[in-house]
């Protein structure tokens, strides 16, 4: 996939983010559909700019040629793609949704949401950069809008048609 | 794996007797005629999964592939809200469009796709000799796209790019459109396409 700075959107619209991509920037930027994926963004509040990732799986174990699509390779991936525009670690902040558990009957035993979350926040601390705002889990699929120019507004669309703000 | 047109032959002979079967089945629950589809496979990444299915709503009643294989991927019956509310309605004897589902709707959905899937899998069982049992069902009301990618997720081998053989089965008279998805794992995908191969070779 290499870099994605050449499918930045045109002026005005919104990049659509799929499973396992990722963007870095001050445009729009969403993801639709998470069930037990997550939607992690980065954000510096004096650049405007941020970074938002759609996260299928907690751990790459040694894949790198999809870095967006786990845990453990996007978030060292996106800090580097934010400190390339000059934001420093300590002056981003994290917010992530989805996780969900959609099935009762397989969630059980493979509960991935609730995985990729908590791989999510392990690495976060590591790298010392809050998570301000979560909301994670439970059993609805949600959409995520990002919006880095906005003052890094995060905003949710529930499967149930309820909206809310990270 | 990349099918050859042979091999997607195969794939699409045996939806498409596994689906005149659940379409046989809907048909008779239903007491009206059933139209299917050609079944379509489409090769899709997982990235651009949101350009086949979004947000919108719908049932979907998943079941692990199981029998011969331990884990061989997901066979689902999916219907968008509408469709399912006048599916359940026209079971249950109802007319109110504009409602919220509740369990018995629920209960009829689990129901209509445990038959379906059965149907699906005896069919395409008994072409084969190989037999893939459903596992118990489990039914997500929700986004598509959410649905779609947590079974993907859930899948036992780590893909970047699924292979989906979809059926349409389409009631006109209660205008119910419904779809039998396959998402098989490769190595269920390799056995399948082996059989077929050996019986189209008359082995």
């Amino acid at each position: 996939m290499g870099t994605m700075a050449d499918l930045n959107p045109l002026p005005g619209q919104t990049a659509m983010i799929g499973i396992g991509e990722y963007r870095v920037g001050s445009f729009p930027m969403m993801t639709i559909g998470l069930g037990s994926c997550i939607g992690l963004t980065f954000y510096d509040d004096r650049l405007k700019v941020g970074a938002m990732v759609h996260i299928m799986l907690p751990d790459s174990a040694g894949r790198k040629d999809r870095p967006g699509k786990y845990a453990d390779t996007a978030i060292p991936l996106l800090l580097k793609e934010l400190s390339a525009l000059g934001c420093k670690n300590r002056s981003l902040i994290a917010k992530m949704a989805g996780g969900a558990s959609m099935f009762e009957y397989f969630g059980a035993n493979l509960n991935i949401g609730e995985r990729n979350a908590e791989k999510i926040r392990a690495l976060l601390k590591e790298c010392n950069i809050p998570l301000v705002k979560e909301e994670v889990g439970g059993k609805m699929g949600r959409s995520v809008t990002f919006l880095p120019a906005n003052g890094g507004k995060v905003s949710i669309r529930r499967a149930d048609g309820t909206t809310g703000e990270l | 794996m990349k099918l050859s047109t042979v091999q997607a032959d195969a794939i699409q002979e045996l939806g498409n007797i596994g689906a005149a079967h659940a379409a046989t089945t809907l048909s008779q629950m239903l007491g009206s005629t059933v139209q299917m589809s050609v079944p379509a496979i489409k090769a899709i990444d997982i990235s651009e999964l949101g350009t086949y299915m979004g947000e919108e709503s719908a049932a979907m009643v998943a079941f692990e592939l199981q029998g011969e294989i331990q884990h061989g991927g997901y066979v689902i019956f999916y219907i968008s809200k509408e469709s399912a509310i006048r599916l359940t309605n026209t079971m249950l004897g109802m007319t109110d469009m504009d409602r919220p589902m509740n369990e018995m709707d629920e209960s009829a959905l689990i129901e209509v796709g445990n038959i379906m899937v059965s149907a699906f899998l005896d069919a395409t069982a008994e072409l084969l000799g190989f037999i893939m049992l459903p596992s118990p069902p489990a039914l997500s009301l929700d986004m598509a796209h959410a649905t779609m990618a947590t079974l993907i997720a859930q899948l036992g081998e780590d893909v970047d790019e699924v292979l989906l053989f979809s059926t349409e089965l389409v009631c006109e008279e209660h205008k119910i459109d419904s779809d039998i998805i396959m998402l098989p794992e490769a190595s269920t995908l390799a056995r399948i396409v082996e059989l077929m191969e050996n019986m189209m070779k008359g082995v």
